[in-house]
């Protein structure tokens, strides 16, 4: 008896404490993933398949790290990061979170457009009704209602898995891919390599994280087990993208379609799908650009706010959370403002928010380690060496990657 | 006033002048209401962290750097007491939580300030001057520059360390509390200078905590512009008691600059020798030796023994505010001589008071000007001086901390006269009203209206009239900010060491004109052209705001220096003549650029 509940309550705890780390993780893949996984695939075949290698077990440890941070600290990371460090670095850290959260969240109405012109809808009837039902989930706080069924219809992605078997790739090349790493030199194929480590290990998501663990108020004993959900969350959203960038290289790289269009990339489906493909990749994509342009303006409101002291919440009013209030709001119509700029390529939009994702990504981890290593703050659950080589590898790696963009395109190489 | 982060990387000088490391931290000890630093930390050369009493070792601090008292071999360095906690470690950045629990704010910087070679922790500054500040000086005194222009002020928000709870040594956040400590360890002085930083409603909660004889001590040490206010606030029932405590020529000061309602409350809630002594000290002209003596005066007869006047001043005189001096009088209070505490104690008690009294007397005539009563005792070091009335009767005495405040609060005046920023008085007559800046602006806006009115005759329609008018604020505005500029120029032309050579001087007022000129420029093309006015008023309105702004900017750096004689010695030139002689000028260029520009290029 004894026994049988005791077991009982250890389940109920452990089901109430997975959960983020899924969430976050399958956010993830969101419209900014889809096109740049999608253009991986179809522009260079299965040749970017290591990178995901590489960058699926720095995930893992890199949302292993802002868990841990939030459950020993009980505070979000912008919080760690203004006390450890102080006004000046804050403002820079909060800056570069501004940029790549609007520029992602510009991305996430892009994908609406995207997936509404699929349906024959134009994109100034479209982004407008999607910023205000996104104002307005966010504002009323209904979003918490909404978000599950949104999550259920974004899962239509796992379809590629299904389709990738079903395009019947060549298993031997796609394995040699994964294992030998390739570099075209040019600049497309570097700025595309930083969209995908963007995209990947996105700076918000780390803020996320971190953020939903303090909010649960995990312990650090807690985090034993929160932390299985979190990697396997991360391993999940990883594994789904390796098969889109397979499936995009069997079906679309041989056929020399590029994926400059949400169109072509939908064609990605259609082994497993037909003639139905464009409307899987339509509903998917618009579940899953409406999910986080609710998630990436708040994120942001919430990590700012945490900074400088200001209250937030969404059960706060307007006057009571002025500034909480004003910065998600003014992300979500900035970002829909951008997208109605006459002649702009929906998919280029998506990618180049990777890409800026991809360039402030390495800072934010300097600020991550820096924090995470330091024992005043951390105790006893500072790194180890395993953690730190491979998150400063990442960050070397990041860095590396801007610099030879800088160059190629200064020096016109590529 | 000092601000944390701006101590922050201060470097710390030695006795001998060397720099042995830089700030890194502070600690006050925070059993009491405005704690005091008692702690410096900083950083040797090599990174080493080293800690020092702020009392055994600190000579003093000013914006640039801390100096000690001992060189670097005769320190004795010191470590975290338990009730320590450091501003920077513990403090700064973190976050502010009400009782509520409601997030406020964070620490962006902690406010400290100086009252008798002591710095005290005032508070944490949590408005968004602060992040500026810590962003860069440089960022906060530009937003601080725009928001004058446009008439606001950018201002700081306190919270002041006695709202601060740290509770149980958790430091993770600050909780705000409205319990305080008691406040009576502090010098009176202190608590004064901590008060005149409080908002009023601070300020009436720290007076809760107060008892009455402590808030008369601090009461009387406030800035007499705060005074008023203090009592005014309180209930009158508490404010009569306290003024009671009170010495009576600083009660009657108080009550002088009630409004006349409240004063006679107060009066009749007194004891009737109290009120009756203030209504007489009040019967005297203020600013004058009468207004600022006490009639508390310690006085004998010349047939007295000094062992008699020893008793007598024992009996009588233990609440006087002056004993240095006892009075000798004959008659109805006719003074005779005085008898110094020194003499006394120096003579035999057998000997007469006529043996030692000294006839020839320093006075005051009740209605001389407190100034010269001041400077008279500055100049002979009295500690007090006799007030007495025509016939020679003596009506009391001008204490040497009257004197001072009194020579405190002229020099302000004279400050304030000179920089036209008259808000410390009252202005009474018409020259000082029209003297006020706003006032100033205010008539010649009018002025400029009417004359670009008049101008319209020549331009050939109502809309250019209209785009002319709407600039002639922002170039007088401008104007007058030239002419405080170059008004501080002639004050630190005083001091020849701070007057750089006039080449340099005008290179850079020159740049500073031409950035201001552009920027002036671009505000007013750009609200121009939303205007959609036509292209050649366009052109002439923006030129005749640039050439006017450059014009009266090289003004202002030339007439300091035609002002200066050869002795560096600064020619009065009145603060109001000079903001109107900008104006008109700023305003001359404007509307004569327009005239001259509308027929060459059409308007």
């Amino acid at each position: 008896m004894m026994s049988g509940s005791s077991k009982k309550t250890r389940l109920l705890a452990t089901l109430a404490i997975i959960g983020p780390g899924i969430i976050a993780a399958s956010a993830g893949n969101d419209s900014g993933g889809i096109s740049t996984y999608s253009a991986a695939g179809a522009r260079y075949g299965y040749k970017m398949l290591w990178m995901m290698m590489i960058m699926t077990p720095a995930f893992m440890i890199i949302q292993e790290m802002a868990g841990r941070m939030g459950a020993v600290t009980g505070k979000g990371f912008s919080a760690l990061i203004r006390e450890r460090f102080g006004v000046r670095p804050t403002f820079f850290a909060m800056l570069l979170l501004l940029a790549s959260n609007a520029a992602t969240t510009v991305a996430e109405f892009a994908g609406v457009a995207a997936a509404m012109e699929l349906f024959g809808v134009s994109r100034y009837l479209s982004v407008p009704i999607a910023a205000a039902v996104v104002w307005l989930l966010v504002v009323r706080g209904s979003y918490r209602h909404v978000e599950k069924v949104l999550l259920a219809l974004s899962s239509v992605f796992i379809a590629y898995v299904i389709s990738a078997f079903m395009a019947k790739p060549d298993w031997l090349a796609v394995g040699h891919a994964i294992v030998v790493p390739q570099i075209v030199p040019t600049t497309g194929f570097i700025a595309l390599a930083i969209g995908l480590t963007g995209t990947t290990i996105a700076p918000w998501m780390q803020f996320l994280v971190q953020s939903n663990i303090v909010d649960k108020g995990t312990t650090i004993k807690e985090w034993r087990i929160a932390r299985l959900d979190v990697m396997v969350g991360a391993l999940v959203a990883n594994l789904v993208a390796m098969f889109i960038i397979i499936t995009t290289g069997a079906v679309l790289h041989p056929a020399g379609i590029m994926a400059t269009s949400a169109k072509e990339a939908a064609n990605a489906l259609a082994p497993l799908a037909g003639s139905y493909a464009t409307l899987l990749f339509a509903i998917g994509l618009l579940a899953a650009s409406v999910l986080s342009a609710a998630v990436l303006p708040l994120t942001a409101s919430y990590a700012i706010c945490e900074a400088f002291g200001w209250e937030s919440g969404l059960d706060r009013v307007w006057s009571e959370a002025p500034m909480f209030n004003g910065i998600y709001t003014f992300v979500i119509f900035l970002a829909a403002a951008v997208v109605l700029l006459p002649g702009v390529n929906l998919i280029s939009i998506m990618l180049i928010s990777q890409v800026i994702n991809g360039m402030m990504l390495p800072f934010l981890l300097i600020f991550m380690m820096l924090i995470i290593n330091d024992t005043r703050i951390m105790g006893s659950y500072v790194n180890g060496p395993f953690h730190n080589i491979l998150a400063w590898g990442t960050i070397i790696v990041a860095i590396s990657l801007t610099v030879l963009l800088v160059v190629m395109t200064l020096l016109g190489v590529g | 006033m000092f601000y944390l982060t701006q101590l922050l990387g201060k470097p710390v000088v030695d006795a001998s002048g060397q720099t042995i490391g830089t700030i890194s931290d502070i600690a006050i000890s925070t059993g009491e209401v405005f704690p005091r630093v008692t702690a410096l930390a900083f950083r040797g050369p090599d990174k080493t962290p080293f800690m020092l009493s702020w009392r055994k070792f600190v000579e003093s601090i000013d914006d640039e750097r801390v100096v000690l008292n001992a060189e670097r071999a005769s320190l004795r360095f010191s470590y975290m007491q338990p009730d320590e906690v450091l501003l920077h470690r513990d403090l700064l950045n973190k976050q502010i939580v009400d009782t509520q629990g409601m997030k406020v704010v964070r620490v962006n910087d902690l406010k400290l300030s100086e009252s008798r070679n002591q710095l005290r922790l005032l508070g944490a500054e949590v408005g968004m001057r602060s992040v500026l500040r810590a962003l860069s000086p440089h960022l906060e005194n530009a937003a601080a520059a725009i928001a004058h222009l446009f008439g606001a002020e950018l201002s700081e928000t306190v919270i002041a360390w006695n709202y601060m709870d740290l509770l149980d040594r958790d430091l993770s956040s600050v909780r705000l509390s409205v319990t305080h400590k008691r406040l009576h360890e502090l010098h009176p002085a202190d608590v004064a200078d901590v008060l005149e930083q409080l908002t009023p409603s601070q300020r009436a909660s720290v007076f809760e905590h107060l008892d009455n004889a402590q808030a008369a001590d601090a009461i009387s040490e406030l800035e007499d512009a705060f005074q008023a206010d203090v009592i005014d606030d309180l209930g009158s029932e508490r404010a009569s008691n306290i003024l009671e405590m009170m010495d009576p020529d600083d009660a009657a000061d108080i009550i002088g600059d009630l409004p006349y309602d409240k004063a006679e409350t107060l009066l009749r809630l007194m004891g009737v020798d109290q009120a009756s002594t203030i209504r007489r000290l009040l019967g005297y002209k203020e600013k004058t030796a009468g207004g600022i003596m006490t009639p508390e005066v310690t006085t004998v007869t010349e047939k007295m023994t000094v062992q008699q006047v020893i008793e007598s001043l024992r009996r009588e005189s233990a609440d006087s505010e002056s004993i240095y001096y006892i009075y000798v009088t004959e008659g109805d209070s006719h003074l005779v001589g005085v008898i110094s505490l020194r003499d006394l104690v120096m003579s035999e008690p057998s000997v007469s008071v006529t043996d030692i009294v000294q006839r020839d007397v320093f006075t005051a005539g009740v209605d001389d000007d407190q100034e010269d009563v001041a400077e008279l005792m500055s100049k002979y070091d009295l500690l007090a001086v006799p007030v007495i009335d025509e016939t020679g009767k003596l009506l009391g005495i001008v204490t040497v901390d009257d004197a001072l405040d009194v020579l405190e609060e002229e020099s302000a005046e004279d400050l304030a006269l000179a920089t036209g920023a008259d808000r410390t008085f009252e202005a009474t007559d018409a020259w000082s009203w029209l003297g006020r800046k706003s006032s100033w602006l205010t008539i010649w806006t009018i002025t400029g209206v009417g004359g670009a009115v008049v101008l319209g005759r020549f331009l050939p329609t109502l809309r250019a009239t209209l785009a002319t008018v709407l600039f002639i604020p922002l170039v007088m505005r401008l104007a007058e900010e030239i002419a405080t500029h170059s008004l501080g120029v002639l004050i630190d032309a005083g001091d020849p060491e701070q007057r750089p050579p006039l080449g340099k001087r005008l290179l850079v007022d020159v740049a500073v004109g031409l950035g201001l000129a552009a920027v002036s420029t671009l505000i007013v093309f750009g609200m121009l052209e939303v205007l959609n006015e036509p292209r050649a008023a366009v052109t002439v309105i923006t030129t005749a705001v640039g050439l006017s702004v450059l014009i009266t900017t090289i003004a202002g750096t030339l007439v300091p220096y035609v002002s200066l004689n050869k002795e560096g010695t600064a020619w009065r030139v009145p603060s109001a003549l000079l903001t109107a002689g900008f104006a008109l000028l700023g305003l001359v260029v404007y509307l004569g650029a327009i005239a001259y520009l509308t027929p060459i290029i059409g308007g």
